[in-house]
């Protein structure tokens, strides 16, 4: 049995500004699941390469061209599932969600725009991201410039429902 | 009219006082023969009951009562054991209120659809729920510190969107998990 977080943790939080940790863990999962599927499918590239012309496809050879899919591919990682959902895998592992500023739906538009701006808040020695912890509503440069904001879409309450029934009635505070 | 003469009660003008009486129990035996002879039925099929009704102000009657005092005299207790809850409920057609329930948005836009969709996923939800609250105690840990290093009372940032928090703290609201036109809980 795994231990439960103090209940107080369980608080609601849906709808909240989102804090930085959560969001870095976020991203770092996000770094990991879009470095995973690109290279599962590099590997697709080269397996189907070699099947079809015999010549072996080497990403050293073709440094340039992989750059490129690789840039073009994090874009469509990002910006296509922030458009459908507000959510990339690592935001939906974390229970974050991207929506409009004022809390609506994120439009298409936004999520590209804030994929856009994401590498400018990486630049200057990722300063662009300390509007997380000192911006009034936890806002990054690129949240700025798209209009977007960054909220818990895990249901705390849920869990913590889920933790008691887990406990059973012998156990009610343990863990 | 009467004078008092010692301990006698003396009528002015007798004569008069006993026409009155005579009068008075004629008039008695007449009104009973008229009633006797009168056929309410045929008077009460001729009368426009609508009609008498629709010139009633009910709200003038229902103003005059009190409502409260009513109520309190009621014994609802006593009301209750005479109610056959069973016959109740078995007149009740579950299937139609249920047909008129829109499950879909209840499980979509309640934290029901959460609980049951997570609650049979195992191991797997136990470790993301306690990862995930490890995350917000790690961000509830740098916000504390960043408002002490600003000096900024944490009562004056907002919660988080508008349509998603209400002003106050701790207010519940619907959950955001498939779409985001709920409230924050």
């Amino acid at each position: 049995m795994i231990a439960a977080p103090p209940p107080a943790l369980y608080e609601g939080r849906q709808g909240h500004y989102a804090g930085a940790v959560s969001r870095l863990a976020a991203f770092a999962a996000d770094v990991g699941a879009s470095w995973g599927l690109y290279t599962l499918g590099l590997g697709a590239v080269s397996l189907t390469v070699a099947l079809a012309t015999g010549r072996t496809f080497s990403v050293n050879r073709n440094q340039i061209p992989t750059l490129i899919v690789l840039i073009v591919w994090e874009f469509v990682y990002f910006a296509y599932q922030w458009a459908l959902n507000g959510k990339t895998i690592g935001m939906a592992v974390m229970g974050i969600q991207v929506v409009n500023a004022d809390g609506a739906r994120l439009t298409a538009r936004q999520a590209v725009v804030r994929t856009l701006a994401f590498p400018l808040s990486l630049a200057a020695v990722g300063l662009g991201f300390l509007g997380i912890l000192v911006q009034r509503e936890r806002r990054a440069f690129h949240d700025l410039v798209a209009g977007t904001a960054v909220i818990y879409s895990w249901d705390a309450r849920a869990a913590r429902l889920r933790w008691l029934a887990r406990q059973g009635p012998e156990t009610p505070g343990g863990g | 009219m009467a004078r008092r003469l010692g301990q006698f009660e003396v009528s002015p003008n007798p004569i008069n006082d006993r026409f009155e009486r005579m009068a008075q129990s004629i008039a008695e035996r007449v009104a009973r023969l008229v009633i006797d002879s009168i056929d309410l039925n045929a008077i009460m099929e001729r009368v426009d009951v609508d009609r008498l009704v629709s010139r009633v102000n009910a709200d003038a009657i229902v103003d005059r009562v009190d409502v409260e005092k009513i109520v309190e005299r009621v014994d609802v207790e006593k009301i209750l054991e005479r109610v056959d809850v069973n016959a109740l409920v078995e007149r009740v057609d579950i299937r139609r209120i249920v047909d008129q329930l829109d499950i879909e948005s209840l499980v979509a836009q309640t934290e029901l659809g959460s609980i049951i969709a997570r609650s049979t996923s195992g191991v797997a939800a136990e470790v993301l729920d306690v990862i995930r609250a490890q995350g917000v105690g790690l961000d509830d840990f740098f916000a504390r510190w960043t408002n002490r290093i600003l000096r900024r009372p944490p009562n004056s940032l907002p919660l988080g969107p508008p349509s998603l928090v209400s002003p106050a703290p701790l207010a519940s609201a619907t959950p955001l998990d498939g779409s985001t036109a709920g409230r924050g809980q």
